[in-house]
């Protein structure tokens, strides 16, 4: 480990670690976008579900290399193929959880709402996306993760991340650029789910403990212990 | 009022869940239908907001098809409470009753304020309206479901269930609350129920189905108890319905007899002298203190006053004019010396009265006059 590699480089590290931030939290936005349509019509008329759950696994089990190397042709050794590689895999992680958060929705509720005089969409926007939103979420962080991992294999067709520490650490037998690139990958990943750990919070309150209960918990915590 | 003109309802797969039914809902007041699971109760009610479409016939909502009718608009129209409470989990206790009016294009702070004015009306505190659903007990939520379909103020109101997932205290007490808001607001109600004690009890008319959608018998509680059209409807309503019609024949006519009720400073040697077995002490307020059996007075000295004797408890009394004699009979069942104490409105002693005297009252009230019936019931007082 020869530390003082850091400080004369810190503007390619801060670069590199844009860039895969960039490859990897982009894709995933795509993947939700394209998700929430494609999850709301899976949702609502069954047979639609299990023909895209199939396509979508056969994509999943593509290595990501693979899939680049596919893309080439059409958009050249670019970003564009990376993002749209790992929108793919995003998309695969997160429509699952979009169609779950959805059919989560209690029965009495969606009837409960309909009964009340929401039209179809109006119960979407305001009554089922909302409770859908922490399986969203859940999905979203999947995606974002694992999108931050795989974006540093797009270093093999040349497209800038935090990938090209571990190549270059590789080719001239330095362990410290790999060390550097391995703990800002997880450090990036880690910030990011933290982010959207947050970003669920904010949005949904109501599923935060209710102080009573949190103190009832506590005091049957005591009594067991006692 | 809601008519149901020879509607049936029929599901592709053949299945009749309503059949030719023909029913009336009379304004203000509480219909409800009550049958065995699968009897097509359910049905008919959902049949009223379009949440199912009958196969044929028609549904007048106030003289208008309600097929003719937007289903949204159709529904803010009307209140809904379902069993499970149906109350959204993402929004506080006062945006889940602000519901429909804020659907409606209320403004936000005064739809806020209505929720407020619901939350009072249905019992419950105001520092429960920034709580979510999950923080309430079952009963609390199934009183916001209630508030929450009032809260546009419609003229309907649909109860699918509403207190069939609650304790029997708890349901019990919410039924109590749906018999005085409905004594206030006077609203079209439809409940549905398969529990017939339910029916009796929060019903002014009551629709018993048979099994796949056909109506036994429509009529107020105290018919069906007293006059069952056939055996399916006796055998639903239950054995003991003799004794549960009695709900609804008032004390009135109950004659009271004063003499073995004597206030606490008479002597035991006077008290004797009144030739009754049981004698009902009362303080100077002349609110029972309890029951002194001459037999047992016999060695006491004859001077002593009854308010130093051992006496039994009297147990419950029942309130003349407001009790029903069900509550009578109850109260001589339970009492000591076979006898009910009646009380006045203030718990003051008029008189007690034996089962002979009972069983005359009864007699004499006979068969409930069918047309009477509806402004005669005598609401279940709070026992003393």
């Amino acid at each position: 480990m020869m530390w003082s590699w850091i400080p004369g480089n810190w503007s390619l590290i801060w670069h590199l670690t844009w860039e895969n931030a960039k490859l990897g939290v982009l894709p995933a936005l795509y993947g939700l976008v394209l998700s929430l349509p494609l999850g709301v019509i899976a949702a609502r008329w069954r047979w639609f579900y299990p023909p895209v759950l199939t396509v979508i696994n056969i994509l999943y089990a593509v290595p990501s290399l693979a899939l680049f190397i596919a893309l080439i042709p059409a958009f050249g050794l670019t970003d564009t193929t990376v993002i749209i590689a790992l929108t793919v895999f995003s998309l695969c992680v997160i429509l699952p959880n979009v169609v779950a958060g959805l059919r989560a929705v209690p029965a009495p509720v969606r009837q409960a709402a309909t009964a009340m005089g929401y039209g179809q969409l109006r119960r979407l926007v305001t009554v089922e996306l909302p409770l859908a939103v922490p399986l969203i979420i859940a999905g979203l962080r999947v995606g974002v993760v694992s999108g931050i991992s795989l974006a540093s294999v797009g270093q093999l067709i040349g497209v800038s991340s935090l990938g090209y520490l571990f190549i270059d650490g590789l080719q001239r037998s330095f362990p410290t650029e790999i060390y550097v690139g391995l703990v800002l990958v997880i450090a990036l990943a880690l910030v990011c789910d933290l982010i959207l750990v947050a970003v669920r919070r904010v949005l949904t309150p109501w599923t935060a403990g209710p102080r009573e209960s949190r103190r009832a918990r506590a005091g049957r915590l005591v009594k067991v212990a006692g | 009022m809601i008519t149901f003109e020879a509607v049936t309802k029929r599901y592709p797969d053949g299945t009749v869940a309503v059949d030719a039914l023909n029913l009336e809902v009379p304004e203000g007041r509480t219909m409800v239908l009550v049958g065995p699971s699968g009897c097509g109760k359910t049905t008919t009610l959902r049949m009223i907001n379009r949440l199912v479409e009958p196969t044929q016939g028609r549904i007048l909502l106030d003289g208008t098809d309600v097929k003719s009718r937007n289903p949204a608009q159709l529904r803010r129209g009307i209140g809904y409470v379902i069993q499970q409470t149906g109350l959204f989990p993402h929004r506080t206790v006062e945006d889940n009753i602000a519901t429909v009016p804020v659907l409606t294009g209320w403004p936000r702070k005064k739809a806020r304020a209505r929720a407020r004015e619901l939350l009072a009306l249905v019992g419950l505190d105001q520092e429960l309206a920034k709580r979510y659903p999950h923080q309430l007990s079952g009963g609390q939520q199934q009183r916001v479901g209630v508030a929450r379909a009032l809260a546009a103020d419609p003229p309907v109101l649909l109860m699918d269930e509403p207190f069939s997932a609650v304790d029997p205290v708890v349901r019990a007490s919410l039924q109590d609350q749906l018999l005085s808001l409905q004594s206030e607001l006077r609203k079209t109600i439809v409940l549905v129920t398969h529990d017939i004690e339910e029916a009796i009890k929060v019903g002014d008319v009551v629709a018993l189905f048979r099994p796949h959608g056909t109506l036994a018998q429509v009529a107020p509680p105290e018919e069906l108890l007293a006059a069952p059209a056939d055996d399916y409807v006796a055998g639903f309503v239950g054995f003991d319905r003799g004794i549960r019609r009695l709900s609804f024949v008032p004390t009135a006519g109950l004659v009271l007899d004063a003499s073995p009720v004597l206030p606490a400073d008479v002597t035991v040697a006077k008290a004797l002298g009144a030739g009754q077995p049981w004698i009902c002490v009362t303080d100077a307020d002349r609110r029972p203190r309890g029951w002194a059996e001459a037999a047992a007075l016999a060695g006491t000295p004859a001077d002593t006053p009854l308010g130093q004797v051992a006496t039994e408890p009297v147990g419950h009394t029942f309130t003349v004019g407001t009790d029903s004699l069900r509550a009578a009979l109850d109260a001589a069942v339970l009492s000591p010396a076979g006898q009910a104490v009646g009380v006045d409105s203030d718990g003051r002693v008029l008189g007690v009265a034996t089962f002979d005297q009972i069983r005359a009252a009864i007699q004499a009230a006979g068969t409930p006059a069918a047309d009477a019936r509806l402004d005669q019931r005598i609401p279940e007082g709070p026992r003393s």
